[in-house]
This record gives C-alpha cells, sequence and structure tokens, in this order.
C-alpha cells in the first residue's frame, strides 16, 4: 500500500488481488439475500472506495484495521441501499474465509450501467485501460492525448463513477 | 464489467496525492487569515491590547486557541475510517469539563439572575453575533477537506469540525472584544461555539457521507 500511495502500479495491483477475496468473502456472507451478481456488485463498489480514499491511511498504521474498517462501512452503506439493513460486527472479519474465485470471474451488472452515463471519452478510457488492459501511453496515441491527460482524465472518472452510483443505486 | 477489469483499471490510476490532513491544514490557515484580516479591518483590534494581553483576558485568548487546537488533533483522528476509540477524545474533554467548572464556579458565585442582569447587553448581542459569521470561513474550510477523509462517523467528525471553526473563530475576535471579566467571556463565548458544533455536526451528517 506504501508503494501504491507512491505511485507503483504493480505493487498496487497485487495488493487488490490479494484483497479482493476477503472483501468477497465478507460480502457473501452478509448478502446471500442479493444473490452473487449483486455481491459482486458491492465488492467491485468497496474496491472503487478503497482506490478513492488510499490516502486516509496513515502510512505508520497497521493497514489492516483501515482495510477493515473501509470495507465493513461500504458494505453496510451497500445494502443499507439496496433496502436491507444489516450490522456487521468487526470480530467477524478476523475469521471470515476469502470465498474462492470459481473458474470465471464474476461479471457484476452495476458498474457497466454506471461506466455508460460517464461521457464518452471518459467511459472510453476507463473501459480501454480495464477491460482492454492498455497502458495509458497506448490510450493516449489512440485518443490524440498525452499520457499524463490521459491519467488524470482516468483518476476523474474513478472520482465520477463513485458519484454516480450512489446517485443511481439511491 | 468484471472485477479483474475494475482491479486493473483503478491501478493504473496511480497519482499521488498529498495526504488529506496536509492539505486541510493549508486551507484552514488560509480561511482563519481571512477571519484575521476581517477582524483587524472590520471589527477593528481593541485599542489596548498589549496592556489587556498582559492581565486576564490573556485567557479569553488563549483557552478558545488551545481548545481550536486539540479539537483540530481529534478532527484528524475523526476523519478516519477506524474507529480510534474514546482516547482520542480525552484531551477536548479535558479541557471542555475544565471549562464547564469555571463556568459553574462563576454563576454560582454571582447567581444566575445576577449574573445575566451584570452582562452588557449590547456587547453581547455583538459576540453572540460576530464568532457565527467569523466561524464560517474555517467551517466551509473544514468540511470542504474533510470531504477528502474518510469519517467513520460523519456527524461526530462534523460537529467536531464546528467546534474547531467556533472557538478559533472566538480566539480571533477576543482580540476585539473589549469585555474583560470571565464571566462575560466563558457564558457568552461558549453559546456560538457551541451552536457552530451543532451546525458542524447537522452538516457533516449530510456532507461527509462516503
Amino acid at each position: 500500500m506504501k508503494a501504491a500511495n507512491r505511485g507503483d502500479a504493480q505493487a498496487y495491483a497485487r495488493l487488490l488481488h490479494l484483497i479482493t477475496p476477503v472483501i468477497r468473502g465478507i460480502v457473501r456472507a452478509r448478502g446471500v439475500a442479493l444473490g452473487r451478481d449483486s455481491c459482486e456488485d458491492v465488492v467491485q463498489e468497496v474496491l472503487l472506495t478503497i482506490h478513492l480514499k488510499r490516502q486516509t491511511w496513515r502510512e505508520d498504521a497497521p493497514l489492516r484495521p483501515w482495510l477493515y474498517a473501509v470495507t465493513r462501512h461500504k458494505v453496510v452503506d451497500a445494502f443499507r441501499s439496496r433496502g436491507t439493513r444489516i450490522e456487521v460486527p468487526v470480530e467477524d472479519f478476523a475469521e471470515v474465509l476469502s470465498a474462492p474465485e470459481g473458474p470465471d470471474p464474476l461479471e457484476a451488472q452495476d458498474m457497466d450501467r454506471v461506466i455508460d452515463r460517464l461521457d464518452p471519452r471518459a467511459a472510453q478510457i476507463v473501459r480501454a485501460i480495464g477491460l482492454e488492459g492498455e497502458t495509458a501511453a497506448a490510450t493516449g496515441a489512440r485518443l490524440g492525448m498525452t499520457e499524463g491527460a490521459v491519467r488524470v482524465a482516468l483518476h476523474r472518472a474513478l472520482r465520477a463513477l463513485a458519484v454516480l452510483r450512489e446517485r443511481m443505486i439511491e | 464489467m468484471k472485477t479483474e477489469d475494475l482491479i486493473a483499471a483503478l491501478a493504473a490510476d496511480t497519482r499521488p496525492a498529498t495526504t488529506p490532513f496536509r492539505k486541510g491544514l493549508m486551507t484552514l490557515g488560509l480561511a482563519l487569515a481571512l477571519v484575521a484580516a476581517a477582524v483587524a479591518g472590520l471589527w477593528h483590534v481593541r485599542p489596548d491590547l498589549a496592556q489587556a494581553l498582559q492581565g486576564p483576558a490573556l485567557l479569553k485568548t488563549l483557552t478558545p486557541a488551545l481548545l481550536a487546537v486539540l479539537a483540530l488533533g481529534l478532527v484528524r483522528a475523526l476523519a478516519r475510517p477506524e474507529d480510534e476509540g474514546w482516547r482520542v477524545w480525552a484531551p477536548v474533554l479535558a479541557l471542555l469539563g475544565a471549562f464547564g467548572l469555571a463556568l459553574g464556579y462563576s454563576v454560582m458565585r454571582g447567581g444566575l439572575l445576577d449574573t445575566v442582569a451584570a452582562l452588557d447587553i449590547k456587547r453581547a448581542l455583538t459576540c453572540l453575533i460576530s464568532v457565527p459569521i467569523l466561524s464560517l470561513p474555517p467551517l466551509a474550510a473544514l468540511l470542504w477537506s474533510m470531504r477528502a477523509g474518510a469519517p467513520a462517523h460523519p456527524a461526530r467528525a462534523g460537529a467536531i469540525g464546528g467546534l474547531v471553526a467556533g472557538a478559533s473563530a472566538a480566539a480571533l475576535y477576543s482580540l476585539h472584544c473589549p469585555e474583560d471579566t470571565l464571566l462575560f467571556f466563558t457564558l457568552v463565548y461558549s453559546v456560538p461555539v457551541l451552536a457552530m458544533t451543532g451546525l458542524g455536526g447537522v452538516l457533516g451528517a449530510r456532507l461527509l457521507r462516503w
């Protein structure tokens, strides 16, 4: 996480890969009634929040409590906005088993719908870098933007996603 | 969108950002400079300030200033998602407790009715109106900065933000206020500071959700 906050994309991606199954486990354990697809929506929502709030983690504090606190807050929030109130006691996190990913990674619906609401260029950038795995430089070359501009646009798009998502669900 | 793809998109967004607290401090500093300028330009600093600060009027400036600093430390803790427990509250509560005792003592000694009668109503009203107005810039700065944070309890974080705003505005206003009695200060200053705390709580609950 330290490396991620300094801009090391690979370390950050590794971290996100590591924590995703844990988050998925927590969400599934809590949201049996929601069904698998909706659970994956919530998982993505939590990941997006962790990303946008990563600066609130203090480097001298342990990462785990921060991660659990954000996850817990967002999971409660997500279920509440979907009409179910739940309680997530902190102790649960210690024993939670990470959910297996299964052969085919899950597809979630919500994020696509939210991305469609972004302005076309921002949506294009998020899709290119996320789905097609393009680098910022390659995306920039294709769209006639500098690499820096693509990074800025990506950052803004991700923040806009969180806002739009909140509005659509409520 | 697959979760894998989302992770790829998130990981590609690696623009390093300044920590929210440092950015917030700068914004708050700007807001307080604005308030100081307003006190100096529109309210006017009392002419006998240098002399007054050697007497009990020093307390009138120092107490709210200290409260603002302690509460700012609390804001820093509250703007994070982890629940930090009661310990972070201790300094602020201790100071408020001491302040409450001083207030209770001076009211008891004077008797409540005589106390109120002894107040200079015009000066008290000026204070009651001025401090909330002067609190608005720091309150706006704090709430705006805290939106970059992730408070576990938005209303609480907002309320303590309001406390910082009210106390710092009161400290600056005290440079104008010509009334030096302990009673006036404890009784009249606490009302707008409490009001700002309440306002901060109400606004925080709405603005600081994440």
